[in-house]
């Protein structure tokens, strides 16, 4: 068999061996003529496999406009059957075999996975590799599964922060897609059942093998993994289609919009500036992955305080942004009084300004260092949680590797790329700033 | 990791009291599970939600030594967490670390559990946020919210007729001392479970086991066994009134099944057939969503379940004396709602009637077979689920529902599901906008027609128009409009 790329990695799980890479299980990648990937991961955890499916289509891939949510859409249309294994088929197969499915997607990626019996790979991996090569959905169907998608966004919409994610992406973005959020537009969702057509384009252009990564975790041998690879999916074809996805222009001046919700909630302050595209070269993601530990983790300064000493804000925390494209930099807090909003945010902007003022304590950035390292570790519980950590990554680089390269990355940090992070991309031009109330009634009930 | 983990655990009886479950094994981590049989159901009567708020001051405040920010700085390098979950009656504390960070994990760990601080601004951040929990947050989630009234609703005269976190009112009275008092009298050693896995010593658990022995006091306080929920005969709904794009729904009755008794899996079959949770398998979710796009998913339970969803399996450590049987609808359309409640009965009845079909049966009995195999696959699982094997007295979980399965026939679950499940004593909870129409139209006996946005097959067709009339037995008197801002 042809190895276009093989690698075999291995690395000591002993933590406090020091250059040791933080993935610490040895794995195999390989890509098939047709471009597909295969990486294959044995663990000591005994009898379960888990496979992850990843397709490098998300929302981001939407691009056409009218069309937001499809991605997601057919995530939900994967389990709609073939000839061979119609819905039915496929369903009473993996519940004989007392198995876990689902699938989810995301704004880069969407990702099919099974947890199942080691005995069962054979007929996981042929089920799998039918339904991505032989899909059939009728119209009728695609029109009923549009009903289960918008069922699903009501589910989400008795929450402020679906709202909240809603106005942030857009008031954020001008023209990149991150600029509606995974779920889509309502109006689009509603209008899908319209949209047949579209959504078997959508499967022609993405559901192709150089799309496509198949992690395989748990109890396996890598070589018969392969030999399955090959046998059911080796034939499937190329595709051709390469997205134009739109390239955001830089914001030129601070943005803000308010949310007013119908139900009594804590008032919610979202503040997101636009930072970089997902790197494991530079040192760019890290920095602000470490910054917005530093800065707003439960053991930061400003944590302690607002939460725990002043009890003015309930909750607070931040998120680093790990995408294919430049997405948003998030500080997220609850805040207790609406009276208090504009003093916590003015607490939150110091807190930044500060990080680009001075250098952080160098011992507070190892600390963060060996919090990443050890939650991480925290997390390898089981073979799918393990697939679970990869299977964002395998989206971002197609390679488990790449967590081994960002890792380094964290270590390699200094007080001042921190600093230089915090001057690059947490500027007032680039910053959103997002408030949800509830209604006025119930805020002044509340200060009683 | 965990070879032959069912041999490995053993449940020593080597102190008097302290109940141990250990599963040691070469893990470069170690998963603490520690379990006090109390919870809700130990609340005083005028105190409800007192557990809720001592575990989570526990879990969330700082100790006699250290402060929370202290704790917070320590915990922080080494990724350590502790959590804490809560239900009627057991209190769970859970955690995993490193083993190079054992030692100071482990002396953290043993302060916060053992000599806690309860210190008066931990009390109120603890309390505020609580209180915070039921306005903000299950009010402004429907589906959590509906289940919670059905279970206060279903289980209303007894001790588990309240909201395991409190009510908004009774939270605000509770003070520091009676956080003190529940703590001296419910943290007991006649109450708890140690479980500890992965990469620990004999000395390490030995020492453990010491410091738990030396520190709590020895024994609970007496509670009485809780009396079974007084449910009256006939069907009743509760409509939480809020501002709402769609209807969730959740439909439940008391059953006798616990996990120890015969009928249990039985039961288990039958509601895997049933509803399976998030699974594509279900009878309710292929007739509900898949062919009628009716919603996200249709699901049933015969044990608790909390945070559903966001979770693909349940949690351990929700044991319980007394269950019910349920049936969570996500949210609907508001023009559907009274089709889908009624097609949920009609499923139900059918099922009570017909029975399970054969390959119905073969199926769910194989999924649950082979999935109870899975459910233990974490340390964290296998010790959870270890604790509740003792507690119900039953054999290790995975090994009890396969050797129960094997012998299980198509009648046994029939009888099971008939002896259980009373289709005439149901409690309805929808959580929707215009709470006075749809009371009107569920009381009313009106048809409920639905329409579709493509052609359905001639069969759905027909068994819709007799879902579209089936009787709810629902009298308006029967019916009661709650502000979701006076629940729980």
């Amino acid at each position: 068999m042809v190895f276009k790329l093989a690698l075999l990695v291995s690395a000591a799980a002993a933590l406090s061996a020091a250059p040791a890479k933080v993935f610490p299980y040895s794995y195999t990648q390989e890509d098939l003529p047709n471009g597909l990937r295969l990486v294959v991961v044995p663990t000591p955890f005994p009898n379960i496999v888990a496979t992850y499916i990843v397709v490098q289509a998300g929302s981001r891939n939407e691009v056409e406009p009218g069309h937001t949510g499809f991605a997601h859409l057919f995530e939900h249309l994967m389990f709609k059957g073939t000839e061979k294994y119609p819905a039915a088929a496929y369903n009473e197969a993996l519940q004989r075999m007392g198995a876990t499915s689902n699938a989810y997607t995301t704004a880069d990626y969407t990702c099919f996975y099974t947890v199942f019996s080691k005995e069962d790979l054979p007929k996981v991996m042929e089920m799998e590799a039918d339904r991505f090569q032989r899909l059939k959905v009728s119209e009728p169907e695609f029109k009923t599964e549009s009903l289960a998608v918008l069922g699903e966004y009501n589910k989400n919409a008795s929450s402020p922060f679906s709202k909240l994610d809603e106005v942030v992406a857009d008031t954020a973005y001008d023209r990149s897609t991150y600029k509606h959020t995974t779920m889509g537009f309502l109006k689009d969702i509603q209008d899908m059942p319209n949209q047949y057509p579209y959504g078997l384009q959508f499967f022609d252009r993405y559901y192709r093998p150089e799309y496509t990564t198949i992690l395989v975790v748990g109890d396996v041998k890598t070589k018969a993994v392969h030999d399955l690879a090959v046998q059911y999916w080796g034939e499937w074809k190329r595709g051709t289609f390469k997205p134009e996805i739109p390239r955001e222009p830089a914001q030129q001046a601070p943005r803000s919009a308010a949310v007013n919700w119908p139900t009594p909630t804590l008032p919610v302050l979202d503040i997101a500036y636009k930072g970089p595209a997902y790197s494991d070269s530079t040192k760019d993601t890290a920095a602000l992955g470490a910054l917005a530990l530093l800065a707003f983790s439960t053991s930061s300064d400003l944590y302690q305080k607002l939460v725990i000493e002043e009890q003015r804000a309930a909750s607070l925390h931040a998120e680093a942004p790990q995408n294919l494209d430049p997405s948003l930099f998030e500080v997220v807090a609850l805040v207790k009084r609406e009276g208090d909003l504009d003093a916590v945010r003015d607490r939150i902007y110091e807190t930044i300004q500060t990080f680009r003022d001075q250098p952080v304590d160098a011992a507070r950035l190892d600390a963060v260092r060996k919090h990443l390292r050890y939650s991480l570790a925290n997390r390898m519980r089981s073979s799918d949680a393990i697939a679970a950590i990869l299977a964002p990554y395998v989206a971002l680089r197609r390679t488990p590797e790449t967590l081994n390269l960002l890792y380094n990355q964290y270590d390699a940090l200094t007080p001042q790329d921190i600093r230089n992070a915090a001057e690059r991309f947490l500027t007032a031009s680039g910053r959103t700033t997002v408030t949800l109330v509830g209604p006025p009634a119930a805020a002044a009930a509340e200060a009683k | 990791m965990k070879p032959l983990a069912a041999l490995l655990l053993v449940a020593s009886a080597a102190w008097a009291q302290i109940r141990v479950v250990q599963l040691p094994s070469k893990s470069p981590l170690v998963t603490f599970r520690i379990v006090f049989t109390t919870g809700s159901a130990a609340d005083p009567v005028e105190k409800p939600g007192l557990a809720a708020l001592t575990a989570t001051l526990i879990a969330e405040g700082g100790t006699k030594d250290l402060t929370y920010k202290q704790i917070e700085d320590a915990m922080f390098p080494m990724a350590g967490s502790l959590t804490v979950q809560v239900d009627k009656e057991m209190t769970a504390f859970s955690g995993a670390v490193h083993t190079d960070n054992l030692a100071a994990y482990y002396k953290l760990l043993r302060a916060r559990l053992l000599t806690p601080g309860f210190r008066e601004d931990d009390f109120k951040r603890v309390q505020s946020d609580l209180i915070n929990g039921i306005r903000s947050g299950l009010r402004n989630d429907d589906e959590e919210l509906a289940k919670a009234v059905l279970s206060g609703s279903i289980y209303r005269g007894t001790p588990y007729g309240h909201y395991t976190y409190g009510t908004v009112a009774s939270i605000e009275k509770l003070t520091l001392d009676d956080v003190k008092s529940f703590y001296q009298s419910q943290y007991a050693q006649t109450n708890l479970f140690l479980g500890i896995a992965g990469g620990f010593s004999p000395k390490f658990l030995e020492d453990m086991k010491k410091d738990f022995r030396t520190m709590l006091p020895q024994g609970a306080g007496f509670r009485p066994r809780e009396k079974t929920p007084q449910f009256p005969d006939g069907v009743h709904a509760i409509i939480v009134e809020k501002e709402t794009r769609s209807v969730a729904i959740s439909i439940g009755t008391p059953i006798l099944a616990t996990r120890d008794i015969a009928d249990y899996p039985a039961l288990l079959v039958a509601n895997s057939y049933l509803g399976q949770h998030r699974m594509s398998y279900g009878l309710l979710y292929q007739q509900m969503r898949e062919a009628r796009g009716l919603n996200y998913g249709d699901y049933s339970y015969i044990e608790p379940f909390p945070n559903a969803g966001s979770r693909m399996e349940p949690p351990p450590n929700v044991a319980r004396h007394m269950q019910m049987f349920q049936i969570w609808i996500r949210p609907v359309e508001p023009p559907n709602a009274v089709f889908a409640i009624r097609m949920a009965m009609y499923e139900l009845n059918k099922l009570l009637k017909d029975g399970i079909p054969e390959d119905g049966f073969e199926r769910a009995r194989d999924f649950v077979s082979r999935n109870v195999n899975f459910l233990t696959r974490t340390h964290d699982a296998e010790l959870g689920y270890g604790i509740d094997s003792i507690w119900y007295s039953t054999p290790p979980y995975a090994d009890y529902v396969r050797g129960a399965l094997a012998k299980l026939t198509r009648e046994d679950v029939n009888a099971a599901l008939r002896r259980n499940v009373h289709p005439n004593r149901l409690m309805i909870v929808a959580v929707a906008g215009h709470a006075e129409e749809l009371k009107r139209q569920l009381a009313s006996g009106d048809p409920s027609p639905i329409a579709y946005n493509s052609p359905k097959p001639e069969a759905i067709k027909r068994e819709d128009e007799t879902i579209a009339k089936w009787p709810l037995n629902l009298k308006a008197e029967d019916i009661q409009i709650v502000p979701a801002e006076s629940v729980p």
